[in-house]
């Protein structure tokens, strides 16, 4: 009696075990062809099959790669919010430290290339500041240099990337790019010391000839209605022509300022992005 | 022997069964439509339509073609949510949301003209349902166009109490709209500058325009009666700018001021539309079972 109930139990588990490997098999499969989707580029599909294969098999053993490539598909769409929402779950479901590393630093590069700076470096600082992440400060950090790229902070930038040894492109090029930017508050400064100066500081010469030109003209009027006790004509002039113009200069300065370090900052991101070889966000 | 037997009969079978799987059936209509409806309420409705529509050529259900016409709605593909509400069979539960889609639909493209000639030639005579609240858009419509209104009472009769008093306001605004005539703007400051300014409700800019063109011109007549000829000449040339831009910033000020207004009204009427979901129903598609 006790054999025949043993039978039965082995032949039970022996069907069981039968039914797991059939949805194993034909979920292995399916994995297999998000996994060939994914490489040839075909990202709506690929979410679209991890979404299918997770929906019918929402405990299986690739939960996370799922979850991760999903995360992957849209970021590559451009869908940052949802790639940060997958990339989010993968971390939930992560099954060792590496993957849990891995998950986070994929929601950092996501939230440096949507320039939510500010929250890639708090997520930086609380992995830096995990013990279970102390072998991976350079790889930390690599990713904060690249954060204050996407902050326009090229001078910490290129400090970040010294820091490390294998980085020495970025570590130039950050320093380059910091060393040729314009300092705004320098082109205004000496704008209201010389009007024009900022102008021709930053290399628009005619504006900045015109500039100082204008405010001669209309000093020099001022000036001499002024002298001419002509009170009235003076504050006029003065009033609605010399501020305005001299206004206008100040605010020239700055805005040609800020115009060419877009420009010199915009150079160097075309540089990274079709160039740079390296791991990019 | 007999679990000695069994076992090998066991490690014999799995060794060769994964070469003759028959597998999960993705495909399966059934496994398509689960999938389906998991997306479209976890609001993925691209890849909900995109599934749906798998599911037609094996079968054909006004539930299936309402839920892809829906999910195109929502993601704006509004051509595509036309040709599918436009499928469902005037026989079906769902013809008369469907219609009532469809007048939104037109809504959402901004087509007025399109709301009226479907709510007339269609709705009126194919939806037993939903009557009211087509009336309801209906009437709504001329408040878009530059149509000549139908009479208040008329065009309030399918409101409730709880909406007249708003809907009264946007019909009033719409009849008498707030806004200022360029010309009359352009004209005032050419008399009085900064005037036309002050007509289009710019206060501050019609006294600066007012102060700084009377001192310009003091200043040039000051120069001539002295016999300042030149200097005289410059200031009346800079009066003359003065007082041209006077009168171009109040003609512009009118035109800004009355876009505004057009904005503010139409994002109301939006808004008041957005907030009732277009009068269309709750299909509790997604709602816990």
């Amino acid at each position: 009696m006790v054999f025949v109930m043993k039978s039965n139990y082995i032949i039970f588990l022996i069907i069981l075990f039968e039914c797991t490997l059939f949805a194993q098999n034909s979920f292995d499969e399916q994995f297999n062809l998000t996994k060939k989707l994914y490489s040839d580029e075909n990202y709506f599909d690929t979410v679209t099959e991890l979404k299918r294969l997770l929906f019918f098999n929402p405990n299986s053993e690739y939960i996370y790669s799922a979850y991760e490539t999903i995360g992957k598909s849209y970021k590559q769409g451009a869908k940052f919010s949802d790639a940060i929402r997958y990339f989010t779950l993968a971390e939930i479901n992560a099954l060792s430290v590496d993957e849990i590393y891995n998950s986070r630093i994929d929601i950092i590069r996501v939230n440096i290339l949507r320039r939510t700076t500010d929250r890639a470096f708090k997520l930086l600082d609380s992995l830096e500041a995990d013990i279970r992440f102390n072998d991976k400060i350079d790889e930390i950090n690599y990713w904060r240099g690249w954060a204050f790229i996407f902050a326009d902070d090229w001078e910490n930038a290129a400090v970040t990337f010294a820091g490390i040894d294998s980085t020495i492109e970025l570590t130039v090029l950050a320093k380059k790019v910091d060393d040729d930017l314009y300092s705004v508050s320098f082109a205004k400064t000496i704008s209201y010391i010389i009007p024009g100066a900022g102008q021709i500081y930053t290399g628009e010469y005619i504006s900045g000839l015109l500039s100082l030109g204008w405010n001669i003209l209309w000093g020099y009027l001022t000036i001499k209605s002024f002298i001419d006790e002509r009170i009235f004509d003076g504050i006029v002039i003065a009033n609605f022509l010399w501020l305005r113009f001299y206004r206008g200069n100040l605010q020239n300065a700055e805005k040609f300022a800020k115009e060419k370090n877009l420009i010199i900052s915009n150079k160097a991101m075309n540089y990274l992005q079709f160039e740079f070889k390296g791991l990019k966000p | 022997m007999k679990i000695t037997e069994l076992l090998f009969f066991f490690m014999l079978f799995t060794s060769v069964n994964p070469a003759q799987t028959k597998d999960f059936d993705f495909s399966s209509p059934i496994n398509i439509k689960k999938f389906a409806d998991f997306l479209f309420c976890d609001r993925d409705y691209l890849r909900a339509a995109l599934e749906y529509e798998r599911l037609i050529s094996s079968e054909v259900k006004d539930t299936l073609l309402f839920k892809i016409a829906l999910s195109y709605s929502i993601i704006g593909d509004y051509p595509f949510a036309i040709k599918y509400f436009g499928k469902i069979p005037y026989s079906s539960s769902y013809i008369n949301e469907a219609q009532l889609e469809l007048i939104k639909t037109h809504y959402l493209m901004n087509d007025y003209y399109g709301v009226r000639s479907f709510y007339n030639n269609s709705f009126i005579k194919e939806a037993n349902k939903y009557q009211l609240e087509g009336n309801k858009l209906f009437n709504f419509s001329y408040l878009f166009t530059k149509d000549e209104l139908p009479s208040k009472e008329k065009f309030l009769s399918p409101f409730n109490l709880s909406e007249k008093d708003e809907i009264s306001e946007y019909y009033d605004w719409k009849q008498d709209p707030l806004y200022k005539s360029s010309t009359i703007a352009g004209i005032m400051s050419a008399i009085i500058p900064g005037s036309g300014k002050m007509y289009v409700g710019e206060i501050g800019d019609g006294i600066v325009a007012f102060i700084t063109t009377t001192v310009f011109s003091f200043i040039a007549y000051d120069n001539f009666k002295a016999g300042h000829n030149t200097r005289g000449w410059i200031w009346a040339g800079v009066a003359a700018l003065f007082y041209g831009g006077n009168i171009y910033g109040s003609v512009a000020a009118a035109q800004v001021h009355n876009a505004k207004i057009t904005f503010e009204f139409n994002d109301g009427l939006n808004v008041f539309l957005q907030k009732n979901n277009y009068y269309t129903p709750a299909y509790g598609f997604c709602d816990e079972k």
